[in-house]
């Protein structure tokens, strides 16, 4: 019988680079829609994590944390994309894919370039040097933020490499840095 | 103080103060060569290390990025490993070309330690970003399987197969490049380094079609370390051309350029950052002109003439019997339109050459498919004797017709003489994409007409080329569209005109196929539209029709005692008929040797030196595999052994001219020249019992020419070529419409490496397969709007099944023990099989490739 071996991953789509999260640290845990309905202005950016932890309570193998920028992350060595994460954060942030796209833009961001880039250190602000330099012709600017089609992507990092922001990232830590676990 | 860079290479801590790619640092500083420069862009993999365990493309890493990280090349696998590799590539008949290779070892190894033993889908997903043009991936996931099977203990390597005292004609021969290939030790010319060797690079023009009022200098020749800035003044005779001398090297100030791949001036500096600074430094003024940009353009009447003479560049006229009268008294005829795009060889190598001051000349180390050409074309341009220009081939990372033409060669040969100094020139990816000629694109209708059993009766068509802006190889290309597009069978009333016109579109010539591509996916189309008509099977139409020994092909020519059209068609049978409204099927036959009366020779020399058998003979193997076949030649004809025979390469100094590496020729040209020298030694070696070591010193020279008839030949069976292959593909599409399985059956002749000739197949179906589904070359305004990511080629992922199957006639013809060559044929039929398989699942007829409305069009669209 074939063995079935495509690992599935969690990504989570914001690097928790709003300004105002780690203000804001001291923030009701565990509970992302409460902090959503009480305290909406909580991040600045209204499509960026919200670092209340409902995925990490939500998933069962301890493989996503709230990294030292406030925002989810998640260890792609114990993730097995269940997908219980994605079901539990109120803002859809969280993405199943498979482990070949190591590779993917941590922003979803809506805000115009200049908005985003007031809200957020790593907030992609359609810039689109991303596009001009995949090589594979695989990314676009959608809604003023990058998308990276799958079918096209070879993974190769370089629009990682590019992104003048940080946005684009790796997720095996080797274009890209890993930020530290807290 | 400088920030500094710390990394682990290979087990040994290194540090730069340079931000650079990663490929560089590992090229230029380490000298790793094993990391490949396939396109600097990611997206080919050929210079895939690992990095903290995971395969890597080192072109997108930086230097600064790569702190702290533990980085691995080929050079920096264990022993076991490289000994694993090496058997395993060779056993399985991995290694064509090569320039892939290293980086898929690396990939390889990159899964292999995390998954000991990986599946076939897993190991298509470890090699999805690198590409291989040659293998068509199937023999490459097999020696990674083979790899990991020997590293986990379960399989052994069998040294004998590598040593191979056992070598001869249709024996499993490990091939003589798989060592240095897999090991990535072997040089290709960008690996070449030389004492106070140089870089030159030429500025090419903005525009496809534009005056050049200045072209000024000043600046980058004041860059300190700038060595020259050459321009058309500088060279003494400014034309090159393989056959036509109609390609300017550089465009002088005043004249007009053709295309974007047009140099204007050539700068030499000490090293590649300098390089590039200074090619930014030339200003160039051009005035602006109106591009003619498709063949309709090229004819109109009042069109810019791209070259003085005219826009028609070469015609032909190929006629037999009365096509008119025959398609007029036909029961049924059909007429149909079809277009081809250009295509792009994306060869893994982009062009380089090395070239320095040599005795009274200029020597050039070179990646090419002919060193006598690429001498010929230089020693033009010079206006010298050829012999002062000596060429040799360095490892040739694929070609498949896209190296006939000088590229990089006479650039660095004038650069060298210039600053009397060894000058490497290396093409970008996207200069190689924008220069080198491509697959020409067709316009073409073709009237098939039948009688009521299906029988053909006549043909009737017409070719129009796009050439683009320069000759290059149109007339043998548009000739053999034109003699080709009858198809493999039996019909004696043709004709055929076919035209090539110039644009200022990227010049078009030789590519696999060489024309027939094209118009055999016109004429295999229109064959299943008959036999809709006349309501038999389109395998029926084509048995029906198939050429056999004895009969009279189309162009005059009887068919030779080895023709075997119908056993391939027998070999594919069942799985066309098992595979209804599914399945499509095609034909196609191509020459093998250049032929229609040209004085196609080839050459062969053995010394025997230092007890072993030394072969020269100017042959170059672009990857395909013919420097081992021609040491299989002197083993089955001498009985000695691989190591005892050590083939010298293509060196125009030493090796006799052997022809270019085209039209499927070496195998069967050289290999026969190959075959009557070894035959010679063989008499001597009986004579002195068998003792090698008695010839010492000893010489054989055997030329080898089989005499064919010019095309239009006053005889009633002219003999167009020596030999002729023949091939049918099934492909069957499953119910997404996605290509599931090829069946490949093929008549070579004799099977010289039953091995080799497997990936010969596979590879040429998928790059067939690309021609149908993906790939394409757009132009807008006649600047190529692509890059090498985006060409859409097949990737390891997208692979269908390739049943490699070859037919081995009893009767075969009397040269090379009765092998044909197999280079370009396994690259014809696919597209035109597809499309009919197309065709019977939904009854759509798709004219045009890439073919659209598939499961693959689709895909591609809804990225956009």
């Amino acid at each position: 019988m074939a063995r079935v071996r495509k690992k599935k991953v969690a990504v989570v789509q914001c690097a928790g680079g709003c300004r105002r999260q780690t203000e804001n640290s001291g923030l009701e845990r565990n509970n992302c829609q409460q902090i959503l309905e009480t305290k909406a202005d909580a991040v600045s950016c209204e499509y960026g994590c919200l670092g209340g932890g409902s995925c990490v309570e939500a998933c069962r193998l301890e493989a996503i944390h709230i990294n030292d920028r406030g925002a989810a992350e998640v260890d792609p060595e114990k993730c097995v994309g269940c997908g219980l994460c994605a079901k539990a954060c109120p803002r859809g942030l969280i993405r199943i894919t498979t482990e070949e796209y190591n590779i993917y833009p941590a922003c979803v961001s809506e805000d115009a370039g200049a908005q985003t880039r007031k809200n957020c250190d790593t907030g992609c602000i359609a810039c689109g040097i991303c596009v001009r330099n995949c090589p594979m012709g695989a990314i676009s600017i959608e809604n003023n933020h990058a998308v990276i089609d799958e079918e096209k992507c070879i993974a190769c990092g370089m629009c990682a490499v590019k992104c003048p922001r940080g946005v684009i990232r790796d997720y095996n830590g080797i274009f890209t840095v890993r930020e530290a676990k807290v | 103080m400088k920030e500094t860079y710390t990394f682990t290479v290979n087990g040994i801590e290194r540090t730069t103060d340079q931000d650079k790619p990663l490929l560089r640092y590992l090229r230029d500083d380490l000298h790793l060569h094993s990391v490949k420069d396939g396109c600097s862009e990611g997206a080919c993999g050929t210079c895939t290390i690992i990095v903290d365990g995971r395969a890597v493309k080192s072109c997108v890493l930086t230097t600064k990025r790569a702190v702290g990280k533990n980085i691995i090349t080929t050079e920096g696998l264990s022993d076991e490993e490289k000994e694993a590799f090496v058997y395993a590539f060779g056993s399985k008949g991995s290694v064509q070309c090569g320039f892939c290779i290293p980086g898929m070892v690396m990939a390889g190894k990159a899964l292999i330690d995390r998954v000991p033993d990986p599946t076939e889908e897993e190991i298509k997903v470890a090699l999805k970003g690198n590409i291989c043009r040659c293998t068509g991936y199937k023999k490459i996931i097999e020696g990674i399987q083979l790899t990991a099977a020997i590293l986990r203990g379960d399989a052994q390597i069998e040294t004998n197969l590598e040593k191979g005292d056992v070598y001869g004609v249709g024996q499993h021969a490990f091939r003589l490049d798989v060592r240095e290939k897999v090991l990535g030790y072997g040089e290709y010319p960008d690996d070449v380094e030389m004492e106070g060797m140089v870089y030159a690079s030429a500025v090419r023009s903005k525009y496809p079609r534009a005056r050049i009022l200045d072209i000024h200098t000043e600046k980058a020749e004041a860059l300190p370390g700038v060595l020259a800035v050459l321009t058309a003044d500088d060279v003494p005779n400014n034309k090159v051309g393989h056959l036509q001398q109609d390609w300017d090297v550089m465009i002088a100030k005043g004249s007009v350029t053709r295309c974007v791949g047009d140099a204007i001036c050539l700068v030499v500096a000490e090293t590649r950052e300098i390089l590039e600074k200074a090619k930014k430094l030339v200003k160039i003024d051009y005035e602006e002109l109106k591009p003619v940009t498709s063949i309709t353009e090229a004819m109109a009447e009042d069109a810019p003439k791209v070259h003085s003479k005219g826009n028609l560049c070469q015609s032909r006229h190929v006629t037999r019997g009365d096509a008119k009268k025959a398609l007029a008294e036909s029961k049924y005829v059909v007429t149909q339109t079809y277009r081809t795009p250009f295509t792009e060889h994306a060869f893994l190598e982009p062009e380089s050459a090395v070239a320095f001051p040599y005795k009274d000349g200029v020597k050039v180390l070179s990646s090419d498919q002919g060193v006598y050409d690429t001498r010929k074309e230089i020693s033009i341009m010079l206006g010298w004797d050829p012999e002062r220009v000596v060429v040799e081939n360095k490892l040739v990372g694929g070609g498949f017709g896209g190296k006939e033409d000088v590229s990089t060669q006479h650039i660095a040969a004038l650069a060298a003489l210039k600053v009397k100094r060894p000058v490497k020139v290396t093409f970008s990816r996207q200069e190689s994409i924008n220069f080198h000629p491509k697959r020409h694109a067709m316009e073409g209708t073709f009237t098939l007409g039948c009688d009521e059993n299906g029988i053909f009766t006549g043909l009737d068509c017409e070719i129009y080329f796009d050439t683009g802006a320069y000759a290059s190889l149109c007339g043998p290309v548009l000739e053999r569209a034109c003699t080709h597009s009858v198809g493999p069978y039996c019909y004696q009333n043709t004709d055929i005109r076919g035209y090539g016109y110039y644009t200022n579109n990227p010049p078009a010539g030789a590519f696999r196929g060489f024309g027939v591509c094209q118009s055999e996916f016109a004429l295999e189309s229109n064959i299943n539209l008959l036999a809709e008509k006349v309501g038999i099977s389109p395998w029926e139409i084509r048995y029906r029709n198939a050429i056999e020994p004895g009969k009279v092909l189309p162009n005059g020519q009887i068919a030779d005692c080895s023709t075997a059209l119908k056993e391939t068609l027998l070999a594919v049978k069942d799985a066309y008929e098992s595979n209804p409204g599914r399945a499509g099927i095609a034909c196609a036959m191509k020459n093998a040797g250049v032929g229609v009366g040209l004085p196609d020779k080839g050459r062969a020399k053995l010394v025997v030196h230092d007890g072993k058998v030394e072969l020269y003979s100017a042959a170059s193997d672009i990857g395909q595999g013919c420097a081992t076949v021609f040491v299989q030649m002197v083993a089955e004809t001498t009985g000695l052994g691989r190591e005892q025979i050590i083939n010298k390469g293509a060196n125009s100094e030493v090796a006799p001219d052997s022809g270019t590496t085209s039209g499927s020729r070496q195998t069967l040209i050289t290999g026969e020249a190959v075959r009557m020298a070894s035959a010679d030694l063989n008499e001597d070696l009986k004579e002195a019992g068998g003792d090698l070591s008695k010839l010492e010193g000893k010489e054989y020279f055997a030329e080898f020419f089989d005499p064919t008839d010019k095309l239009g030949a006053d005889v009633p069976n002219p003999k167009s070529h020596v030999a002729y292959g023949f091939a049918t593909h099934v492909v069957i599409l499953d119910d997404d419409g996605r290509v599931k399985e090829v069946y490949a059956a093929h008549d070579s002749g004799k099977v010289v490496n039953p091995i080799s000739i497997q990936g010969q197949i596979e590879g040429g179906v998928l790059m067939g397969l690309g021609y149908a589904l993906t790939e394409d070359f757009p132009i807008k305004d006649g600047v190529p709007q692509v890059k090498y990511g985006t060409l859409g080629l097949m990737r390891s992922t997208q692979i269908p099944d390739i049943h490699a199957i070859y037919v081995e006639k009893e009767e075969l013809l009397p040269f090379a023990y009765g092998a044909k060559g197999i280079g370009e044929i396994a690259t014809i039929p696919t597209a035109p099989a597809a499309q009919g398989a197309y065709y019977a699942m939904d009854h759509v007829l798709r004219t045009k490739l890439p073919m659209e409305d598939t499961y693959y069009s689709k895909k591609q669209k809804a990225v956009k």
